[in-house]
């Protein structure tokens, strides 16, 4: 056991805060936002010079070979600055899954240009109307030939507009549930969305697009596990990249406890206004520590060939007391959710609340974290749910 | 970063679990309650650790430890306090008593001190807070005048755990400079609690009896042989000392083996499938968790040999708010029967949630409030003193 960073990891995240810090000011940020694509490229080829989108890839990949715990760590950095980016969907959710899963021909055609950033990846995951990813029926396959042919759409599929391929979940008829890759071109249509977060968005169709098995990652029929995997490794990337945005909250309230005074004493020596700040200190610890964790354990089941979700692996068969019928990592990944769900709620009230009225304007930087972090809680499974998860995972839930 | 116990930390928990099965009579339900067998037991207990060598394993070799890691002591310090603290009032010596002794004591009082912690035959209290003295710690008025060769110390401590168990000394604080700034006219001594002058009177709680004493201190004199640390300087000592005390008890462990005492509970009444009781069980288990990684945070800071003060108090924010809501939950899911005490043999889980709900009332108090803790968290951010 030992919390602490080691010196490549304490590297990692000061390179990247010297980075952000340099190239992400608030104005680059408002700049993205506001862009007719909401990317920025000339950040993202330097992302890409830091080799941020192939940190977690295998080396003969093209990767640094490094693992979730090192991108959790650059994604609180990146979630501190802001940075908007198709990097952590890409990682885990396009660029992972076709390490474990693809093909030679898949990897050798995606992976090395998805590690130095040439090409860009995104998910189609949401389905109209769904709760969340996890919830989401996947698309529909009918069989055509040698292939299927999709039907269904998707929304709130961030940087659509700049991918060159998207991964999407389908079910196909006659093999079952599949996780593809498609490239853009092979899509009906796409439309922007007008969503909190920062992060473009965009409605996509898949109606009429041709998939075959050459698309299929993994086997055909595998995709629901392969699925929950990819999930569980978005779901710490994004508590990371959450804590790292209440992190930002966090500096910017303590420094204007300190400079804004009333009643002739800096705010911050108010004692009701210095506790809001340690409990955001206290939220955001916890926070931090549980997507570690998780990323860890995920790091641990990935490295022991453990499939961190084994597919359909039904929870009685662990007996009644054990726990060991949660998919390794599900029990940490679920906590870290949960915790950072409710936890980024309180932080960013406790950060309006010591701000007062700036806060609430738009020339101020504290509403760039707000709008992000919402759209955190609101992405990739709400507080009720990954609780759900957890109880599942501590054996309760089996008796009906 | 590593998130795991060593092989050879496993087969240590595995073996004090082995240890706490065979020792641990039926009857044992913590130190609060009425019951005479209680201190004797954690004597004998204290005993059984040294003998096996477990009971000061993270002392130094030469002050009878085995240089044991930090975690070896973690485990240790998981399986006491979730087996309601069979050490008795002995956890404070090998916690933090003894380490500010090895810290800031002399070679005589490390030789006369320390061979009977290490041996388990020794109760220490802690003489720190004072009726108009509790957060404000250093604004304490017992008075240590020093006449020649000794002080003489008169005043009165309250809050005092263990002292009527009955503890034989006391780390007591003491002002032997009333003209000097609060903070630096304070002496720490190692009060005899046999010396004439000293009365102990226990105070009743909510909780059951040897929780809580005040300790009067009428004209006790104390060699010069017993103060700790050098002389106005105490209260560098105490604050080491409650950074030691902070992690110093595995809080999150006892509130882990509620939560299985509770999912167990909850099976065997067929509602572990609501959705309510798995949402209000699930939310503990995060926050379980939370804390105990907070706690590792503060325990691999000390793993470097540097202390974790902010990370203390952080991780103490967390342990002590957990171990109350684990109280909360706990008697919210036995439902009407929950008031059942544990004097009451149809109290459901022998009345441990009851005990978990009482003896927690004061944990956001004791070892420095909630709000003194908040306040220690408040500097470490930069912000400017309260007026």
């Amino acid at each position: 056991m030992d919390l602490t960073l080691s010196s490549d990891q304490e590297m990692l995240v000061d390179s990247a805060r010297r980075f952000l810090t340099r190239s992400w000011p608030a104005e680059a940020v408002r700049a993205a936002e506001t862009s007719a694509d909401g990317h920025d490229p000339k950040a993202w080829s330097e992302a890409a010079g830091l080799g941020w989108p192939g940190l977690c890839l295998p080396a003969e990949h093209g990767g640094s070979g490094a693992g979730m715990v090192e991108l959790a760590l650059l994604a609180e950095e990146l979630g501190r600055a802001a940075f908007s980016s198709p990097l952590l969907a890409q990682t885990t959710l396009v660029a992972l899954p076709l390490a474990w899963e693809g093909n030679a021909a898949q990897r050798t055609r995606w992976l090395p240009a998805l590690a130095g950033g040439e090409l860009i990846g995104s998910a189609a995951l949401v389905a109209p109307g769904a709760r969340d990813e996890r919830s989401s029926p996947p698309l529909e396959g009918r069989r055509s030939g040698d292939g299927w042919v999709l039907s269904g759409s998707r929304v709130l599929v961030p940087f659509a507009a700049v991918s060159s391929l998207l991964v999407v979940l389908a079910d196909l008829e006659g093999a079952g549930v599949s996780m593809l890759v498609v490239e853009a071109e092979r899509i009906a249509a796409l439309s922007r969305q007008q969503a909190l977060g920062g992060d473009p968005m965009y409605a996509v169709s898949f109606h009429g697009t041709v998939v075959g098995t050459g698309d299929v990652i993994g086997r055909p029929g595998s995709g629901a596990a392969l699925f929950a995997r990819a999930l569980d490794h978005a779901t710490v990337a994004s508590v990371s990249y959450g804590v790292g945005l209440g992190e930002r909250a966090l500096e910017l309230s303590v420094s204007h406890a300190c400079d804004r005074h009333q009643f002739g004493r800096p705010i911050g020596s108010f004692q009701a206004v210095a506790h809001r700040c340690v409990d955001m200190r206290a939220d955001l610890d916890a926070a931090r520590w549980l997507a570690r964790q998780a990323a860890w354990a995920l790091d641990k089941a990935g490295a022991s060939g453990e499939s961190a979700a084994p597919a359909g692996a039904p929870a009685a068969v662990a007996g009644a007391s054990g726990e060991s019928a949660a998919p390794a990592g599900a029990l940490e990944v679920a906590a870290a959710k949960a915790y950072a769900n409710d936890a980024l709620r309180r932080v960013f009230l406790n950060a309006h609340q010591v701000h007062g009225a700036i806060g609430f304007s738009l020339e101020h930087d504290l509403q760039l974290f707000t709008r992000r972090a919402k759209a955190f809680e609101l992405s990739l499974g709400d507080t009720v749910q990954h609780r759900r998860r957890v109880a599942e995972a501590m054996g309760l839930g089996r008796s009906r | 970063m590593d998130f795991e116990l060593t092989e050879e930390e496993r087969r240590f928990r595995e073996d004090l679990q082995r240890l706490l099965a065979q020792e641990l009579p039926e009857w044992w339900r913590g130190m609060f309650v009425e019951d005479e067998r209680v201190m004797p037991f954690t004597k004998r207990f204290c005993s059984e650790l040294a003998e096996r060598g477990w009971l000061t394993m993270a002392w130094p070799p030469e002050h009878g430890g085995q240089g044991a890691s930090v975690w070896q002591q973690a485990v240790l310090r998981e399986e006491m306090w979730a087996a309601d603290e069979p050490r008795g009032p002995q956890y404070m010596n090998l916690n933090y008593i003894g380490p500010l002794i090895m810290r800031f004591g002399t070679d005589a009082q490390k030789s006369r001190f320390l061979p009977p912690m290490a041996r388990g035959e020794v109760i220490w209290c802690q003489g720190f807070s004072e009726p108009e003295a509790g957060s404000d710690l250093a604004s304490l008025r017992t008075r240590a005048v020093a006449d020649g060769d000794r002080f003489v110390i008169n005043g009165q401590k309250v809050w005092t755990s263990y002292a009527d168990s009955p503890a034989e000394w006391c780390l007591l604080l003491a002002r032997s400079d009333p003209e000097a700034e609060k903070h630096r006219g304070i002496s720490v001594f190692l009060l005899d609690m046999a010396t004439p002058g000293v009365t102990v009177r226990p105070i009743a709680t909510m909780a059951g009896p040897h929780e809580f004493n005040e300790v009067f201190l009428d004209d006790v004199v104390v060699g010069r042989d017993c103060l700790l640390g050098e002389l106005h300087r105490g209260w560098d000592v105490v604050v080491t000392g409650l950074t030691f005390e902070r992690v110093g008890i595995a809080r999150y462990a006892r509130a882990g083996r509620v939560i299985e005492m509770l999912v167990e509970h909850v099976r065997r009444t067929g509602r572990d499938s609501e959705p309510e009781v798995m949402d209000k069980l699930a939310d503990l288990r995060v926050r379980y968790e939370a804390a105990r990684l907070l706690n590792y945070v503060a325990i691999s800071i000390q793993a470097r040999g540097e202390v974790p003060t902010t990370e203390a108090s952080v991780a103490r924010i967390h342990n002590t708010q957990l171990e109350q809501l684990v109280g909360h939950v706990g008697l919210e899911l036995l439902g009407a029967a929950g008031q059942l005490t544990h004097d009451d043999p149809a109290s459901p889980l022998g009345g441990e949630i009851w005990r978990q709900w009482v003896r927690n009332i004061p944990t956001t108090v004791a070892a420095g409030t909630l709000e003194i803790q908040k306040n220690i968290v408040a500097r470490a951010l930069g912000l400017p003193r309260p007026a």
